[in-house]
């Protein structure tokens, strides 16, 4: 592969490795707040790659300026509906965290293969 | 602007906001909980009622919210596939509520009751929402809607088994909405929109140059919705969540919640990517392959369950298989087949479990093996868990056997005559699994009471825990002996979908 094509897209590598990062934290961690921490890198990425799509190299944010009429701007959609992504993540890890706290003291360890067996 | 356009909406909006009081009202006045969220999802019903006879005269109705037209602000669209599901989802919340009535304060703790009408109307406003809406982002939101709403659902139990249930679920639809917004992420990269139909115009002109693109996209969102409607090597969550919860919660969870999502994932697959790139692409085949194993598999752990409730919900496993395979078969009638699954099973699951819990009501019994006479104790309960049952497993007459014998033309249409075996195999571990149940209700009788005659008693559940069981399994019968109008319905969204 060209190297160069990577480099560019470099920003789309780093999304992709945070979010496959953030899943296998998810699935292989047995402690249960690094779970949390590992849904929280997974989304986090994905709002990176939001904001990544809506960006335009040498954009200026979509403010108008009368002295420059025809400025190039960037698009700020993706940024906005990443303020919805922030808010759902975020009650996301507070009822998660919520859910710990009753499991902690139903069996006083956060630890996970002491109780989330497959059945 | 006619009013009839904005009552979609207004139910969405009515439903969250009764849901919001419903905390503070629980403080206040326990006793007018239960009353309002009944009457708020029957009015919902009510309208969903007259916007279902409206969209059959061939209307479509589309509402701007807050006056944006659509490819800037939020459309809501609403055509016989919406308006079947807002119907189908008002409907049966309408009949579980009522069954909540008298049940929830046996299964629940008093003071978590007003939680549980929140959980409930916050995950039906979602789902309406889902079903409704025709822009991407807005699914997202409404998916996390419903799925935190169901989660809350599983976790209003309170016991250590429904807890852990409760996270395992959280983690894991939290996956599977990530995978979803990754999906319409890449979908909003190719084309710039929002709106399903604007996507599906631009996609059209744009589809040669992102070949790869529009494979990833796929992938994200079928891993995505496969773990949110337990597909099934992505299902490991369902049984436990399911199983340990409130009856009244089972039943939303296994009959909608699982459902809302196939619909979602359905809009984005034939109206925005329409059905060319699917069946250029693999993903037919993958889905195909999966909702097979799904129909065996599930079948077969449900066949090892002794607790009767994590048996059903090893059964949606394999159900949901059923639906998968209508949308795999991408053909009129596989598709038709799958939307009248999506339906028929609504109301069997339904039923099941709302028994389930009747008989945990009257005699305190969980195991499938101790339901020996019951059949003679709780005739109607019985009864209605016969008809169900029969129907799951597909004996003509009964709302199963129709939509298993669409299923059957739709693999003949698609040129897959084995799938048929499949059908069949599935159906006959069905019957492994349920008639055993049936056949100790009505042919053996407990232990030291065997030398009681067999008479009929009356069941001594509540009238309105009664009720619902007993439409359910009209309803059931309904769609086995008439299917003519529901499927000349669903037919009408097939034909504008394909």
């Amino acid at each position: 592969m060209d190297v160069n094509i990577l480099l560019a897209n470099f920003p789309y590598l780093v999304t992709i490795v945070l979010f496959a990062m953030g899943t296998l934290i998810v699935l292989t961690q047995t402690n249960l707040i690094k779970k949390v921490i590992g849904i929280n890198i997974m989304e986090t990425a994905i709002f990176l790659f939001f904001i990544i799509v809506g960006n335009i190299q040498g954009g200026v944010p979509p403010i108008f300026d009368p002295q420059m009429p025809d400025a190039l701007y960037i698009n700020p959609l993706p940024s906005c509906l990443m303020l919805t992504g922030i808010v759902v993540s975020f009650s996301v890890t507070a009822f998660a965290l919520a859910l710990i706290v009753k499991l902690y003291i139903f069996y006083g360890t956060i630890c996970a293969p002491n109780f989330m067996k497959l059945k | 602007m006619e009013l009839v356009s904005k009552l979609p909406f207004l139910c969405v909006i009515s439903t969250l906001i009764a849901s919001f009081c419903m905390p503070v009202l629980a403080r206040w006045k326990k006793e007018f909980c239960a009353p309002l969220a009944t009457f708020i999802t029957g009015a919902v019903f009510a309208t969903a009622l007259f916007v279902g006879y409206h969209v059959s005269h061939g209307n479509v109705i589309h509402f701007p919210v807050s006056g944006w037209p659509p490819p800037w602000g939020i459309e809501i669209v609403v055509d016989t596939l919406s308006s079947m599901m807002l119907m189908l989802i008002s409907g049966i919340c309408f009949l579980i509520l009522i069954y909540s009535f008298h049940a929830i304060k046996h299964e629940l703790e008093n003071n978590v009751v007003g939680w549980y009408y929140t959980a409930f109307l916050l995950c039906m406003a979602g789902m309406i929402g889902l079903v409704i809406t025709n822009d991407i982002f807005n699914m997202y939101v409404f998916i996390e809607v419903t799925g935190i709403g169901a989660v809350a659902l599983v976790a209003s139990k309170g016991t250590r088994l429904a807890t852990e249930a409760a996270l395992k679920y959280l983690l894991l639809a939290t996956i599977g909405s990530g995978f979803v917004l990754f999906g319409i992420g890449f979908i909003y990269m190719m084309t710039g929109n929002l709106n399903l139909n604007y996507i599906a115009m631009e996609l059209s002109e744009v589809k040669d140059s992102y070949p790869f693109l529009i494979w990833t996209s796929l992938s994200f969102l079928v891993v995505g919705f496969g773990v949110k409607s337990a597909l099934f090597p992505l299902h490991l969550w369902l049984p436990d969540a399911h199983s340990s919860t409130a009856s009244p919660s089972s039943a939303v969870l296994s009959s909608l919640v699982v459902k809302v999502y196939i619909i979602a994932f359905l809009k984005i697959l034939l109206i925005a990517f329409g059905l060319e790139i699917f069946h250029e692409t693999y993903i037919r085949s993958l889905i195909l392959v999966l909702s097979v194993v799904a129909m065996l598999a599930g079948s077969f752990f449900a066949f090892v369950q002794i607790e009767l409730k994590r048996r059903l919900a090893y059964s949606t496993v394999a159900q949901i298989g059923y639906v998968f395979l209508g949308i795999g078969l991408g053909t009129p009638w596989g598709l038709t087949a799958g939307m009248l699954h999506i339906l028929v099973h609504a109301c069997m699951k339904t039923c099941l479990f709302l028994t389930a819990g009747a008989v945990y009501y009257q005699t305190g019994r969980k195991k499938v093996n101790q339901f020996a006479g019951l059949g003679y104790k709780m005739p109607i309960t019985m009864g209605a868990f016969t008809v169900a049952s029969f129907s799951m497993v597909g004996i003509p007459l009964f709302g199963g056997f129709i939509s298993k014998y669409g299923l059957a033309l739709g693999s003949l249409e698609a040129d897959l005559p084995l799938l048929i075996l499949v059908i069949i195999l599935s159906g006959l571990l069905n019957a492994t699994y349920y008639f055993p149940i049936i056949g100790q209700a009505y042919f053996s009788l407990e232990e030291g009471h065997e030398h009681e005659e067999k008479t009929f008693q009356k069941d001594k559940i509540p009238l309105s825990m009664l009720v619902p069981i007993a439409i359910l399994a009209v309803c059931i019968l309904y769609l086995g002996i008439f299917p003519g109008g529901v499927l000349d319905f669903i037919n009408q969204t097939v034909v504008k979908l394909l």
